[in-house]
């Protein structure tokens, strides 16, 4: 302990950044020989108690310090690459190493023999190095190097079994989803820049001095703003361009639950959170709106999907549309303590769902079935067979629809009441906002008891297989451990020993954001009540859909294909954007062959016909005259040869008459 | 009287014939003939003139010098024609013909 206290929080957080790079490099340098992920995991593990005692204990709740190197100069510009430790910094610098940890060492168990897993280790360890210099960049561009790294690392990882054809497919769809978040993002970047002529985070953001840098009342800064939401759309999963995410559940699901706990996702997040000081009235409306749509239509898809990790998925994209609103809101203190709170939880769920799927492979391999492992409709009751995972998944799912206890009732509860108090402060229509957000998080309740409801009860498929002697067992220790440890996280004591007050929190009471709008006594009391009613009732109904069988619906109903199929927004997208593309692609390609090669077809033969005209010319004109002056001196020479005959005397009669001629001339003269 | 005239116009006639033997006659002899002709006409104009000379009397001794001259010319050129003879069998000068192009 005391070691660590002699050492500043940058260089601890530097530390930190540095061991997963360390592991990195060290992997690829080793390659095929690096297969048990222990360098991974010592380098995760160092970064986790180097993060949580070097930065985060000493770092929370002191003033921001920050450490800048000059990193190059451009004209009069010098740009500085930097660390920042602030509370949010540190902040989420830790949940990263603390998520990382145990999805490092379930990894360990879930990826075991897999022909890839040296890869595996390696992009892990890439994608944890950017995203922890994500999180302390203190520079926006650095932070953009950083935010591209994450991509990229994802991609790696979303694409890791790359021999799967949709596994590719979804790669790229992340990464080109992405990349429109990225312009945006660079956009922002430039305007920020061009504006400001610095992109340091302290000096933009600067709360002390009496003159802000930024005027967030002009255009440019709306424009900035917008483009910072528009690369956080993307990497967070936003409407509508959140249909990366669903897809990416192709990656191991260890990625997964990384993806959407603590490291990608969670970007968008911290970036908003981090320039939140830009951001005027008509993008923090923007923001919200978005948010509540993000949050209503992927819970509506989640309602639909058949496949766990799709469900899950939905709700990590409707989790972080209720982030975004708690951003759009003002309260960006909230939408942390969401991300925070959600990260173990969806982690959690993840990795329960991981050890679920895994068994369900194992039965499929050794019974040689053919099924989707992942599919809800094979599932059920296996509680009997995994307690444990049971117990994990059961406290994951409560915390999930903010059930009193846990921790996603606070952090839920924070969001929807503050929401609740900005709505009633403005008046009007911006009411319906928390009246979607209550619906979105009964529909939340609702869709993840469904899951629990047909993986852990009702009537098991395969259970015939079983009996004849296939194991069909809890998940090992190493995949158990993380478990645990993550939903010890999911209940409230972590962050507080308020049962019900989200704001007496550890870190709602660091982060504190002044909002403008008054707190609301009462809201603190119905909103809770009316949360925690309405996911009971939704779980009753749910009971009686899936566990007993009563369920109203066809499968053939139009609204089940609507969510099952998300909204048709993929095939909307296909149509539109892919086949549109093919299409301007295909009118191009005709301008080009018909429009640009013509022109080019009608020069070379335009200048064919000259050249045979100039060929002509050549020919007749100018040779003609050479030949012209050759053939009169060749029929001169013809006439005058005839002197030269030979004759004696001819010769001496030419001379006399050339003799008289020139008498001749000389007289006449 | 006989003037300087006279004797002109008889050497001018000479010549003439001299030219005319020169470049019409079919027989090199007749050639050789022309060209003898051709120098009297000018040995009688070295002696007519000769009289504006009446101390060195040059133009009466250059006339006998020429006849030297054209003695030895002639000797010459029989000489020639033998030789052209001998290797042409002819000595008209229309069949030798060796100086055309």
């Amino acid at each position: 302990m005391n070691t660590f206290l002699h050492i500043s929080p940058i260089t601890a957080s530097i530390l930190v950044m540095l061991f997963p790079l360390l592991a990195f490099i060290i992997q690829a340098v080793l390659g095929k020989k690096s297969i048990s992920g222990n360098i991974a995991l010592i380098g995760i593990i160092a970064s986790a108690v180097i993060s949580l005692f070097g930065v985060f204990l000493p770092g929370w709740n002191s003033t921001s310090v920050l450490q800048k190197w000059e990193w190059f100069t451009i004209g009069e510009h010098t740009l500085y690459v930097g660390i920042l430790v602030n509370n949010l910094t540190a902040l989420m610098q830790l949940v990263v190493c603390i998520i990382a940890l145990p999805v490092h060492i379930y990894s360990r168990a879930y990826m075991k023999g897999d022909s890839g897993i040296h890869r595996y280790w390696m992009y892990l360890s890439l994608f944890c190095f950017a995203m922890l210099g994500l999180t302390v960049s203190l520079n926006l561009l650095q932070l953009y190097i950083f935010w591209e790294l994450v991509g990229f690392a994802s991609y790696l990882l979303i694409g890791f079994w790359f021999t799967k054809e949709t596994a590719v497919q979804a790669n790229k769809k992340a990464f080109l989803i992405n990349r429109i978040g990225d312009i945006g993002f660079l956009i922002g970047i430039a305007l920020v820049y061009a504006h400001c002529g610095t992109l340091d985070l302290s000096t933009l953001f600067d709360q002390t001095s009496s003159t802000p840098l930024i005027d967030k009342n002009t255009p440019w800064a709306t424009f900035a703003g917008l483009a910072f939401f528009l690369g956080a759309m993307a990497k967070s999963a936003q409407f509508p361009l959140h249909v990366w995410l669903p897809d990416a559940m192709e990656g191991p699901t260890s990625v997964s639950s990384l993806i959407h706990a603590a490291t990608m996702v969670a970007a968008g997040v911290f970036l908003l959170c981090t320039v939140f000081p830009l951001f005027n009235e008509t993008v923090l409306l923007v923001i919200v709106l978005i948010g509540t749509l993000t949050a209503l239509s992927a819970a509506l898809f989640a309602l639909g999907q058949y496949d766990i990790k799709k469900i899950l998925a939905f709700s990590t994209i409707s989790q972080l549309g209720f982030m975004m609103v708690g951003v759009g809101i003002g309260a960006w203190d909230a939408a942390m303590f969401h991300l925070t709170t959600h990260a173990f939880f969806k982690c959690l769920l993840f990795l329960c769902a991981g050890a679920v799927i895994h068994e369900m492979a194992h039965l499929k391999a050794k019974a040689q079935l053919e099924f989707d492992p992942q599919d809800l409709r094979h599932i059920g009751g296996l509680r009997r067979f995994m307690p444990k995972t049971f117990g994990c998944m059961v406290i994951a799912s409560l915390s999930l629809a903010g059930f009193p206890f846990t921790s996603g009732y606070l952090s839920k509860d924070s969001i929807v009441i503050t929401a609740y108090e900005w709505a009633s402060h403005l008046g009007g229509v911006y009411v319906l906002i928390p009246v979607l957000l209550i619906i979105v998080s009964i529909l939340t309740a609702f869709y993840i008891g469904r899951l629990i409801f047909k993986v852990f009860f009702g009537s098991f498929k395969y259970r015939s297989y079983i009996k004849t002697g296939m194991t069909f067992h809890e998940a090992p220790n190493a995949m158990l451990i993380p478990m645990l440890f993550l939903a010890a996280g999911s209940l409230f004591p972590l962050f507080g020993l308020s049962l019900t007050n989200y704001h007496h929190t550890w870190i709602m009471q660091a982060l504190d954001v002044d909002t403008v709008y008054p707190t609301l006594t009462q809201a603190h009391l119905f909103i809770p009540a009316l949360l925690t009613g309405g996911a009971i009732l939704g779980w009753l109904l749910g009971w009686n859909w899936y566990v007993k069988n009563k369920y109203p619906l066809s499968e053939n109903n139009s609204f089940v294909h609507f969510a099952n199929k998300q909204g048709y927004l993929n095939e909307f997208n296909d149509r539109i954007f892919v086949k549109g593309s093919i299409k301007l692609s295909r009118i191009l390609y005709a301008f080009d062959r018909h429009v640009v090669d013509g022109l080019t077809n009608l020069f070379s033969w335009f200048v064919r016909q000259l050249s045979v005209v100039v060929y002509w010319f050549d020919k007749h004109v100018i040779d003609g005259l050479v030949n012209l002056f050759a053939h009169a001196t060749y029929y001169i020479g013809h006439l005058v040869r005839h002197v030269q005959n030979g004759q004696l005397q001819a010769y001496l009669g030419f001379a006399l008459t050339i003799v008289v001629l020139g008498i001749l001339y000389l007289i006449i003269k | 009287m006989i003037t300087l005239t006279h004797f002109l116009v008889v050497s001018a006639c000479i010549f003439s014939i001299g030219l005319y033997a020169v470049l019409a006659k079919r027989n090199t002899i007749m050639i050789l003939v022309g060209i003898e002709l051709m120098i009297n006409a000018a040995i009688l104009n070295f002696v007519a003139f000769g009289k504006y000379d009446k101390i060195n009397y040059g133009g009466q001794v250059f006339a006998l010098f020429a006849i030297v001259l054209a003695a030895a010319a002639v000797a010459v050129g029989l000489a020639i024609i033998l030789n052209v003879y001998r290797h042409f069998k002819t000595i008209n000068p229309e069949n030798i013909h060796e100086l055309k192009d």
